[in-house]
């Protein structure tokens, strides 16, 4: 029976795979939270697979089992060889990676991976990338007003506007594009 | 004098592919590069808006520019090198398009062994009273704190793979396992020193550039065909953040960028603890203070320093040695790239050969051949 080990360290709803995997035939080994304790499980539970959320701090802890355990008697945990990559790369958009042992069918990975990709939908993050991209349009034209303003009004060089903006962004402690609406906005007021 | 004729395969009108950029960054003092440059805006200049995403690991940060869900990034220039090689993952061709920064790192070991460190003088001596295997942490295999590590207790006599337990742990929760006695010693960025020696529960007993000084530390990382594909972009890029690193080399402002820092959505912790270390190290001429600029001395990309991680994955059994690892950082280190960019922003271009003696007193040049990595005695 496979033993795979689930990593719970974000607020995604990782956890819940494991009571899915269980019901297909899993054997799910006790949930780590924190890195060093993953450290400990990999060392004495020895899993086949361990999943664990992208955003997980606990990744570059796995990096290490897995690279530096190559030559240790102990399961070496790594992208597998042998594994579908593609599958992997979906994974990892997705929001899940998978550590597995070195020379693991594809076939048996595979009805895992599809349930923690499941519980990933990739919509929301599309979603979000489409709004910030539009707000980073936006700031940018505001910026850009801003700068023709004040070479317009102060007779500035674009470069002593743009100096000009960047330290009073400084002193305020906000950002370039909120400098920009204070002098669009201060400029918009009537005589 | 004569100027370098570049055979550049960019569009001749310069016009960008790209105009939108997503960078990734980890919480550290030296992201300071992608959080000024972001903040200032300086890419606007340029044509580019940047959109900076906050990493929550190094695997994260090299899973995501493989994806293409990052465009660059903030990143330990041994993982660049680790993916080159594929080490422990897929290996892809990667570009190094600029050194960010150089030093800014430390070793911070707990109470217990800086007193016992005191007492015994020697390293080995200090580490035998602990009375179990030592465990000493750092941020990622192929990393830059996993070399300065390793490369500092072989030269106090402690082999780093039989001697010491070799852990990695997030950088934030260090300083906790510190604190719960579940660590001797850390080899990380500040600010975690910082914060580590703040809280009272170690003391920095080795500063990065007392291991190799101004060693080349975090990149501007990418994978290899965003430069072949956006050339004029990643010209633009480099552009912008030599403009940041040059703001960055005034104390006062690395004062203003250190209360940025602090931010949760960068850093997290107190300016009072990241401005410090971003100004000074320590009295001692061999601690020195992060780089970020110095004139353009810190960014170029000399391959002859990646060879460096090169030899010493060799020399810690992480790969094998290699004849061709010159040819490899050439094609990885986008010189012809860099050496456009600083000229159109009028950064001076270094391009002498660095030379350094390192804490072990050996010299390293950037000439490695299988004589040099067999010359160390500790290895794996």
């Amino acid at each position: 029976m496979l033993r795979v080990l689930l990593v719970t360290d974000t607020d995604k709803p990782i956890g819940e795979l494991r009571d899915t995997l269980a019901r297909l035939g899993y054997y799910m080994l006790a949930a780590t939270a924190s890195p060093q304790a993953l450290h400990k499980a990999v060392e004495s539970e020895r899993p086949d697979v361990i999943i664990v959320d992208t955003e997980s701090p606990s990744r570059d802890t796995l990096e290490q089992l897995a690279v530096m355990n190559a030559t240790a008697p102990r399961p070496v945990l790594m992208f597998s060889n042998d594994a579908n990559q593609q599958l992997i790369r979906d994974a990892v958009g997705a929001g899940v990676t998978a550590y597995l042992v070195e020379g693991l069918a594809t076939e048996r990975l595979a009805p895992i991976l599809e349930v923690a990709l499941a519980r990933f939908a990739q919509e929301s993050q599309l979603r979000e990338r489409l709004a910030q991209a539009e707000n980073e349009l936006a700031e940018r034209k505001l910026i850009d007003r801003a700068k023709r303003m004040l070479m317009d009004s102060q007779k500035m060089t674009e470069h002593a506007a743009y100096a000009t903006m960047r330290k009073r962004a400084m002193n305020q402690g906000v950002k370039l594009a909120e400098v920009a609406r204070q002098i669009v906005a201060a400029a918009d007021l009537p005589d | 004098m004569n100027s370098p004729a570049y055979t550049s395969s960019s569009d001749p009108s310069g016009k960008l592919e790209k105009t939108h950029l997503r960078l990734g960054f980890v919480a550290l003092s030296d992201a300071a590069p992608l959080v000024a440059a972001k903040l200032l805006e300086f890419g606007h200049a340029h044509g580019l808006t940047i959109e900076l995403l906050k990493q929550p690991s190094w695997a994260a940060i090299r899973d995501k520019l493989l994806s293409g869900d990052l465009d660059a990034a903030h990143s330990l220039y041994g993982l660049v090198y680790g993916v080159q090689l594929g080490i422990g993952g897929p290996q892809t061709d990667m570009a190094v398009l600029m050194v960010l920064n150089r030093n800014g790192q430390a070793i911070t070991v707990s109470n217990r062994l800086a007193a016992a460190l005191d007492e015994h003088k020697t390293l080995p001596a200090a580490l035998a009273t602990l009375g179990r295997k030592p465990v000493f942490a750092q941020t990622f295999p192929t990393g830059t704190h996993a070399m300065w590590l390793y490369y500092w207790l072989a030269s106090q006599g402690v082999h780093p793979l039989r001697d010491i337990e070799g852990v990695v742990i997030p950088p934030p929760q260090m300083v906790d396992a510190l604190a719960q006695d579940r660590l001797d010693g850390l080899c990380v960025g500040e600010p975690w020193n910082a914060v580590a020696q703040e809280r009272g529960v170690g003391r920095t007993i080795a500063y990065s550039s007392e291991v190799w000084p101004d060693h080349p530390e975090k990149v501007l990382a990418s994978r290899r065909d965003f430069v072949t594909r956006y050339p004029n972009t990643a010209r633009a890029l480099v552009q912008t953040m030599l403009e940041a690193c040059r703001w960055l080399d005034d104390d006062v402002h690395r004062v203003e960028i250190s209360r940025r820092l602090a931010a949760d959505e960068f850093v997290g912790v107190p300016a009072g603890l990241i401005a410090p270390r971003l100004i000074a190290a320590g009295s001692d001429e061999k601690r020195r203070a992060v780089k970020f600029f110095a004139d353009g001395v810190v960014n170029y990309p000399h391959p002859a320093e990646g060879v460096w991680f090169f030899a010493q994955y060799a020399r810690w059994g992480m790969a094998e040695w290699r004849d061709d690892f010159a040819r490899i950082a050439s094609e990885v280190n986008q010189v012809e790239l860099y050496c456009e960019a600083a000229a159109n922003v009028g950064v001076s271009v270094c391009a002498d050969s660095p030379s350094a003696v390192l804490v072990d007193g050996r010299v390293w040049d950037g000439k490695a051949d299988l004589a040099y990595m067999q010359g160390f005695s500790i290895r794996a």
